[in-house]
């Protein structure tokens, strides 16, 4: 147990301590995320200010934008942080860790979504200034409705990582992948239920509810709870033995280390 | 057993692509490396001495054969292998650039599940061992390539297990680098009593460290001995005579036809022969033949091989 809390935590400093020598860019990141989200702002407001639903349409807009944001990040840690420790000739030393790089792997995934939030937050109380819209954040609701909605997004990033293992330059099939989740995103599941099947769709619903329409976990359908939570544990497996399954391939064709 | 570090049996592995011929890399090695010794791995490009370190590493999936770590399959209990092994694999590309030396070892330390706190006397071992405490807050990019290399070193060391796997540590290093780290390997090896798999292309690295050598060619096993019985082994009948005068056209064609390896250069007026002489009766035959022209003989020298001469011996004779 010891072990693993050192190897955590020294997983997250390294991180952290990554995420800080790259400030630039960091802080690079969060402009060009507002930047692109006040595009689309000031867009939508020139052709959609007159409309009825305006306020919580963009309301909306600021939790899908801020969910794709996530997910991306979630989905591209695992695949980018492969590549580029394969890159700099770290990756095989990883798997070298003597507990084992599942676990190693796990625990990053752990440390990733604290690090995001850093990342998230600044971005979205930005957004929300911006737009004059402050929306419902309730830690206690939304932490649950979170965590089983990235997971899914994680399950498609082991999967990226995986096949990033097997065939390395996949940065063109990536960006279709983040395509993809905003499609996932924005799929209508209240208007077609059988959507909530797909990763992050029913999730991004449900937190849309909280932040949005301001419903306490306990005042969201008890059927949706249990199809998210399933939802993720799915996408998060599935994904999980992809990776592993591209991971016997490279560890067969000695492509570890190759970048 | 009981004084084995490691146990390689039978290893094979063949690369398969679809629409190319598979490509035997290693072809059922096996050898045994004792408790506490360094062994040099050599081998020419592509003899697969690489994939034999990755193997045992468990980072890639032997098509046949087995490792044993005290008697435990690591391809059965991948982990308690790798609570054995620590490995440098390519010169300095196994640190993290963007972190400073302290910080590099700290996080391979914590790799093993081995906290910073308790590990932290040993760093500052390392760190001085390794004459690194000038830059001990300076990010590894900003390190000369011997120091980064020297980081990597220390990287397996701060883990602490009782096997460490080199592969070309001093590759790209300048002599004066590539002599400070090997240096360096062997002292803290001998100290810590740690078994040492090391492969690499700079025979003085080799023929200084280790105490056996396994050579492999196009995947096998041409030999595993120590260095000092290589070294018998070649240094048996190489001779150099240097004669004052020049040898007349006769003697070097008398010399030529019984002696095929023999190499006449002439300086000056000197003479040099260098040949090999297997038996008693060819080096009095040899005499003979410098004698009937008066040649005088300054010296008779048994001509020792360095350890490159003894390696390309071996490969050649594979070939």
């Amino acid at each position: 147990m010891k072990n693993n809390i050192t190897l955590f935590i020294t997983i997250i400093k390294r991180d952290w301590l990554e995420m800080i020598r790259y400030s630039f860019n960091m802080v690079s990141g969060i402009v060009t995320l507002y930047l692109l989200f006040l595009f689309i702002f000031l867009g939508y407001r020139a052709v959609g200010a007159q409309t009825a639903n305006f306020g919580n349409n963009l309301d909306s807009i600021v939790v899908g934008f801020m969910l794709w944001n996530f997910s991306t990040f979630a989905c591209s840690s695992l695949t980018w942080n492969l590549f580029e420790e394969a890159r700099i000739g770290t990756l095989e030393q990883l798997y070298m860790t003597s507990l084992g790089f599942d676990k190693l792997c796990m625990f990053r995934i752990v440390g990733d979504f604290f690090l995001n939030f850093i990342f998230i937050v600044p971005v979205l109380v930005l957004m929300m200034a911006t737009t004059g819209r402050w929306l419902h954040i309730d830690i206690l609701s939304l932490t649950p409705l979170f965590i089983f909605t990235l997971a899914s997004a994680y399950g498609i990033g082991f999967i990226c990582g995986g096949l990033g293992l097997v065939f390395k330059q996949i940065q063109s099939f990536f960006q279709i992948v983040q395509f993809v989740l905003l499609g996932f995103i924005a799929a209508p599941v209240n208007k077609i239920p059988v959507l909530k099947i797909l990763p992050l769709s029913l999730g991004t619903n449900l937190i849309k509810e909280v932040m949005v329409n301001k419903l306490s976990i306990t005042e969201l359908p008890i059927i949706d709870l249990i199809l998210l939570a399933l939802n993720g544990i799915f996408y998060f497996g599935i994904g999980f033995i992809v990776f592993k399954i591209c991971e016997a391939i490279a560890k067969k064709r000695g492509l570890l280390g190759h970048y | 057993m009981d004084n084995i570090a490691i146990k390689v049996n039978g290893l094979t592995k063949i690369y398969t692509q679809s629409n190319k011929p598979p490509v035997v890399a290693v072809d059922k090695i096996s050898f045994a490396i004792e408790k506490g010794k360094i062994v040099g791995l050599l081998g020419p490009n592509g003899a697969g001495k690489t994939t034999t370190i990755k193997c045992i590493c468990g980072l890639v999936i032997p098509t046949e054969g087995h490792i044993f770590m005290e008697e435990i399959d690591i391809n059965r209990n991948l982990r308690f292998g790798m609570s054995k092994i620590s490995a440098v694999l390519e010169g300095n590309r196994n640190v993290y650039w963007r972190l400073t030396p302290c910080e590099n070892l700290a996080f391979f330390a914590g790799l093993q599940g081995i906290s910073y706190r308790s590990v932290k006397p040993y760093t500052n071992k390392l760190i001085e061992l390794f004459k690194l405490q000038d830059k001990r807050n300076t990010q590894a990019r900003y390190l000369s390539r011997g120091m980064q290399q020297k980081l990597a070193v220390a990287c397996a060391f701060v883990k602490q297990t009782d096997i460490l796997l080199l592969d070309e540590p001093t590759v790209g290093l300048d002599v004066e680098s590539s002599y400070e780290l090997r240096e360096l390997i062997k002292n803290m090896a001998k100290e810590s009593g740690k078994t040492v798999l090391i492969s690499s292309h700079d025979m003085g690295v080799v023929e200084s460290i280790c105490d056996c050598v396994i050579i492999i060619n196009k995947g096998k096993i041409v030999t595993d001995d120590s260095i000092s019985n290589l070294f018998k082994l070649f240094s048996t009948s190489s001779y150099r005579f240097e004669v004052l005068d020049k040898l007349s056209t006769l003697q070097k064609e008398q010399i030529q036809s019984q002696f095929d390896l023999a190499k006449i250069v002439e300086k000056d007026s000197q003479t040099i022969i260098d040949t090999e002489l297997k038996t008693h009766d060819e080096l009095y035959n040899l005499i003979d033949i410098l004698k009937s022209n008066g040649s005088k003989i300054e010296s008779i020298t048994r001509k020792e091989p360095d350890f490159e001469e003894i390696f390309l011996k071996i490969v050649k004779n594979e070939k």
